[in-house]
């Protein structure tokens, strides 16, 4: 029985209570702290680590797991996606393109938008609870919900907005789903509503947590209201505005559902984003190999946004 | 730790906001009232889609794509809940039920076995610790679909393609929950811990009867997450569930939309089914969802 | 012209089955055994009946139409009659049915019977989703000369048989004949100078006349036609390489953008708003597969179905087969197995049954039968174009080819690409699409 320690040398942020002095006492055998590990490890293991490399393995083959052979072919399936003319090369990047255009397109108002509930929501006023709980609530229909029901709202033939567009005097079929740029519009528009009650309630706890002292003070000032939201309530919001600013791009990049669903990548497959694109080549075509080169690239450039993005944040820890 | 609490704290400033700039009798009014309309506008948007949704699902097809687009059902036709209800082949409750066991089995997985290693992590000392956790933090930036291919392929050597097991098991391998603990774990004092410790009581005793019981905010918050995750999961279920019977209420009702085609009220009904039951969760477990979701955003 | 319930000329269907080709008489017609199938061989050789224990079979097909509903009165009427053997069916849209299906297969969870298009066939089979059955075609006594030839063929891979044929499906003209009263179209179009006449009349009357769908169903079917119209084709000889960018495809093409472009179309039509608009009378003429005749004829609107006008220098209709294939299934149950050839037996003997929802019955002889062109008058346009019809090549990995043909189909019809520049690059992808899936499946 050799000692293990109560150890808080290596922990990242000391405890304010009880720290400053070290404790060694016997608690535990050796193999201890790998038992309370193995569970996890053996998840981690099986569904992160192995499929980490084993996709590596498969994007070297041309693979087929109907197939008896899986050939392999080296580097093709990653070089044919930068080739000219090769048989994913174009549909790759559009779909990539396609990734990009969504991102930039909602990350901007998922951003924002819930910022300005979260700040309706900070009053006290009658009903509260249920709006907040309203705003919400798309958010636990989930995207399967959500994709049916604006498939059917947004038909440009038959679908009810239109009809009411109509009505109003817009006379022409705005093509809701099949068009660009009204496309996007929809996708986006529709994330917005979907997930816009789920990043106001991180901003709202975010809101809550700004010191009530710091708007007394800047009312001593005499601030206007424009002043106490740039600065007091932006700089207090900084760090959960940039988790929402994370999650946001993560979840966007990862967007799926609603093209799928809504659109099924139309117009002309301009709205099948990169997720929905490597799904169909490895799950529906049975190209594994090609699917796993292309979540490789999708990935690596994906950890430098989200790697860009954590230094975006300590840069602004530091600076405080 | 901030929880978003039903009441505004009684510092909050009294609507429509701080009275200071708030002008003149008449000002006030008008901001009151803007203030009221802009509610009521935000309000009819997230609720009109779904009543759409609800009043749809009662039409007959014709009726649904028709020229006339009123708002009640005329005929008044349940004779999609009836099919839906009695179908073989559309199963939507057992899709509900598979979406819960799915949801929980998972969550429990991951809270149960991220806790342990998380504990492990922030309180004991062993040989690569270092390495291990990195390595482990490092995957928080790997997107998951990087891992639909070849996930896809193992989940079918174990043979748990078409099983709930496909949705409980590989997600818990994600490193969100035991970075998320081990970061609430360091902030807790070492007090209680040593006093067990001096009490003769060892590990296991103290993670249990210690550290979770103070560490319920964070793994509920953990457990909210995971199981909102799950639930909404889309693409992975729709890959690897095939039967009708093994099917979740995502991947359901994806099949529901892409065999029924244009009768769009057996489609709204399915999604009107599909919600009924989670409305209902969300009402009862409003608050521990949202504060859930809430703490998430900030530290530990 | 005739209106669905009309009386139909029954020297005009026998013309247009007798084109096909039968020499084997059948009786077939709803519920009755096929006479020269019988004989007992127990449960295990299979076939014409089932005495083993009682068995589910799990029944997956991609009948999102009325066909299904159809289908499972059928299944209810085989489970009713046969206690011993109780088939569930399931729907699935086509496409994901086909990312389900081998998925399902490998991990032991497959249907155990199933149904497929020709042109799935060698892919499935070359993935080994699907299992020979010769065995079946043989007890079944079921020969080629009873099929038309693209029919019979389709169900073959690398020589063994893969697919019993129970259908030919196509596309017809789906017209609404409330419109062309207003309008005052008086004869159903049969080419392009009737067909343009028709939309300038309607066009007068403020009727978009014939929306085109931007979409596989039926937009790319619709661009199928008129390519053998034109005298092009989808692929070459000996399926090495996509030619639908020839000047046909783009005659083709060109004449449906048209349609869009001189407002005898909206833009932008949704999926199925085109048939949908149809039934709400707002638009007059569907290019349409036969299996909305069901739904078509339940309609307030008039609706009619007619050959497909000949717009280009001859006839050419889209279509395609319904054919049952036994997935290869992990668990091998005998009895499974031999109750699954018993519902296909009765299936097939029921084809004059599966005809009434929507479709002309696979076999020649039946198609010709009085049960069929008496009891199912409103099909007659149907049958009237099958010698006319084309099918798909039956070639492994087709389906991802023919892929690129609706994503072309799309852009020119949404007017993102011109046709020519939609075909040609549709067309070289789906070449190199054609080669790797020689090298793939030899």
């Amino acid at each position: 029985m050799t000692a293990t320690s109560v150890d808080r040398t290596t922990a990242d942020k000391p405890t304010a209570r009880g720290s400053g002095h070290r404790r060694r006492i016997r608690r535990a055998g050796r193999a201890t702290p790998f038992l309370f590990l193995l569970p996890y490890a053996v998840l981690f293991i099986g569904f992160i680590g192995i499929p980490a490399i084993y996709g590596i393995y498969i994007s070297l083959h041309d693979y087929d797991y109907l197939l008896p052979h899986q050939p392999w072919v080296g580097l093709r399936n990653y070089t044919d996606l930068f080739k000219g003319g090769s048989r994913d090369g174009a549909d790759f990047w559009q779909s990539m393109r396609a990734t990009l255009i969504f991102t930039l397109a909602s990350v901007p108002f998922l951003v924002v938008l819930p910022l300005g509930i979260a700040m309706l929501l900070n009053k006290a006023f009658p009903g509260r609870t249920m709006f907040r709980a309203i705003f919400f609530a798309p958010y636990v229909l989930g995207v399967a919900v959500i994709g049916v029901l604006f498939r059917y709202l947004l038909d440009p033939n038959i679908g009810v907005v239109n009809h009411y567009l109509h009505d109003v005097g817009i006379d022409r079929n705005i093509p809701w789903i099949t068009q660009l740029p009204w496309a996007w519009i929809s996708l986006v528009a529709m994330t917005v509503w979907w997930t816009l009650g789920f990043n106001a309630i991180i901003y709202l706890a975010g809101l809550q947590d700004i010191s009530r002292e710091l708007y007394d003070a800047a009312d001593i000032d005499g601030a206007s209201r424009w002043q106490k939201f740039r600065s007091v309530t932006l700089p207090g919001l900084r760090p959960v505005m940039l988790f929402v600013l994370t999650v946001t791009i993560l979840a966007s990049a990862n967007m799926f559902g609603q093209s799928y669903l809504v659109t099924n990548g139309a117009p002309g497959n301009d709205t099948r984003t990169a997720i929905f694109y490597i799904s169909q080549v490895g799950l529906r075509q049975y190209r594994q190999g090609a699917a796993a080169a292309m979540s490789y690239v999708l990935a690596i450039i994906l950890i430098l946004i989200s790697l860009a993005n954590f230094r975006l944040f300590r840069s602004g820890e530091d600076r405080k | 730790m901030t929880t978003v609490t039903d009441r505004p704290r009684e510092t909050a400033p009294p609507p429509p906001g701080p009275s200071s700039s708030g002008g003149g009798g008449g000002g006030r009014v008008l901001r009151r009232v803007l203030f009221w309309l802009l509610i009521l506008v935000l309000t009819l948007i997230f609720v009109l889609p779904l009543v759409w949704m609800v009043l749809t699902s009662f039409k007959t097809p014709n009726a649904a794509t028709g020229n006339d687009q009123s708002w009640w059902p005329n005929p008044f036709d349940t004779s999609s809940y009836d099919n839906l209800l009695h179908s073989s082949s559309l199963p939507v409750m057992r899709w509900f039920v598979n979406s819960l066991l799915a949801g929980l089995g998972n969550t429990i997985l991951i809270v149960a076995v991220d806790a342990m290693a998380a504990y492990a992590l922030a309180r004991m000392s062993f040989f690569g610790k270092r390495p291990i956790f990195a390595i482990i933090v490092v995957t928080i930036f790997l997107p998951a679909f990087v891992f639909l291919i070849p996930n896809f392929l193992i989940v079918s050597k174990l043979g748990w393609l078409d099983s709930l097991w496909a949705l409980i098991v590989p997600s818990a391998g994600g490193a969100f929950g035991v970075f998320f603990l081990r970061q609430f774990f360091l902030g807790l004092p070492v007090e209680l811990e040593e006093a067990a410790l001096l009490d003769g009581a060892n590990q296991w005793t103290i993670f249990t009867k210690v550290m979770l019981p103070l560490s319920r905010p964070a793994l509920a918050t953990l457990a909210v997450l995971s199981f909102l995750t799950n639930w909404n999961d889309f693409i992975w279920p729709i890959y690897v569930l095939f039967s009708p019977d093994s099917l979740t209420l995502p991947a359901g009702l994806s099949s529901l939309q892409s065999s029924a085609r244009t009768n769009y009220p057996l489609v709204m009904a399915g999604a009107v089914i599909a919600s009924v039951p989670v409305i209902i969760l969300f009402i009862i477990a409003q608050r521990h969802l949202i504060e859930g979701v809430a703490r998430s955003g900030l530290k530990g | 012209m005739d209106r669905l319930e009309a009386p139909i000329s029954r020297r005009g269907f026998l013309g247009a089955a007798g084109a096909l080709g039968g020499a084997v008489a059948l009786a077939a017609c709803g519920g009755k055994s096929k006479p020269g199938a019988g004989g007992d061989t127990g449960a295990a050789a299979g076939g014409t009946n089932y005495n083993g224990p009682a068995v589910t079979l799990a029944f997956w097909n991609g009948w999102t139409g009325a066909d299904g509903d159809f289908a499972k009165k059928m299944v209810a009427q085989f489970n009713k009659a046969n206690p011993k053997v109780k088939v569930t069916m399931n729907v699935y849209e086509w496409a994901s049915f086909f990312q389900k299906l081998p998925a399902a297969v490998q991990s032991g969870n497959g249907p155990d019977v199933s149904v497929m298009h020709i042109d799935d066939i060698p892919t499935q089979a070359a993935q080994q989703v699907i299992v020979p059955i010769d065995s079946i075609a043989k007890t079944l006594k079921f020969s080629e000369s009873q099929f038309a030839p693209a029919v019979w063929n389709g169900g073959l891979y690398k020589g063994q048989r893969y697919g019993i044929p129970i259908d030919v499906h196509n596309l017809g003209l789906y017209y609404n004949q409330d419109l062309f009263d207003k309008a005052g179209v008086s004869a159903v179009p049969t080419d392009e100078n009737s067909y343009m006449d028709a939309l300038d009349k309607l066009k007068s009357k403020g009727i978009q006349g014939s929306w085109v769908s931007p979409f596989q169903f039926t937009g790319a079917f619709m661009f199928e036609s008129l390519l053998w119209q034109f005298g092009g084709d989808m692929f070459d000889k000996d399926n090495t390489k996509a030619t639908w960018d020839s000047d046909a495809g783009v005659k083709a093409l060109t004449w449906m953008v048209d349609l869009v472009k001189k407002g005898y179309s909206p833009k932008n039509v949704g999926q199925d708003a085109d048939y949908i608009s149809l039934k709400n009378s707002k638009n007059a003429m569907n290019w349409q597969g036969i299996w909305q005749v069901d739904d078509a004829r339940s309609q307030k609107a008039k609706i009619a179905t007619a050959p497909l006008p000949k717009i280009g220098t001859q006839k050419g209709v889209w279509g395609n087969s319904h054919q049952f294939v036994l997935p290869k299934n992990g668990s091998s149950d005998p009895n499974k197995q031999a109750a699954a050839r018993f519902f296909i037996h009765w299936f097939t003997s029921n084809e004059a049954e599966w005809a009434k929802s929507a479709k002309v019955p696979a076999e020649t002889e039946l198609a010709k039968s009085t049960a069929f062109t008496q009891g199912l008058s409103y099909l007659k346009s149907f049958a009237d174009d099958v010698p006319a019809v084309h099918f798909p090549p039956a070639v492994a990995g087709i389906g991802d080819a023919a892929a690129k043909l609706y994503d072309a189909v799309q852009a020119a019809v949404l007017m993102k690409k011109s046709p020519e520049s939609a075909l040609s690059t549709s067309a070289k992808q789906a070449s190199q699409i054609m080669a790797d899936n020689k090298k793939k499946y030899g």
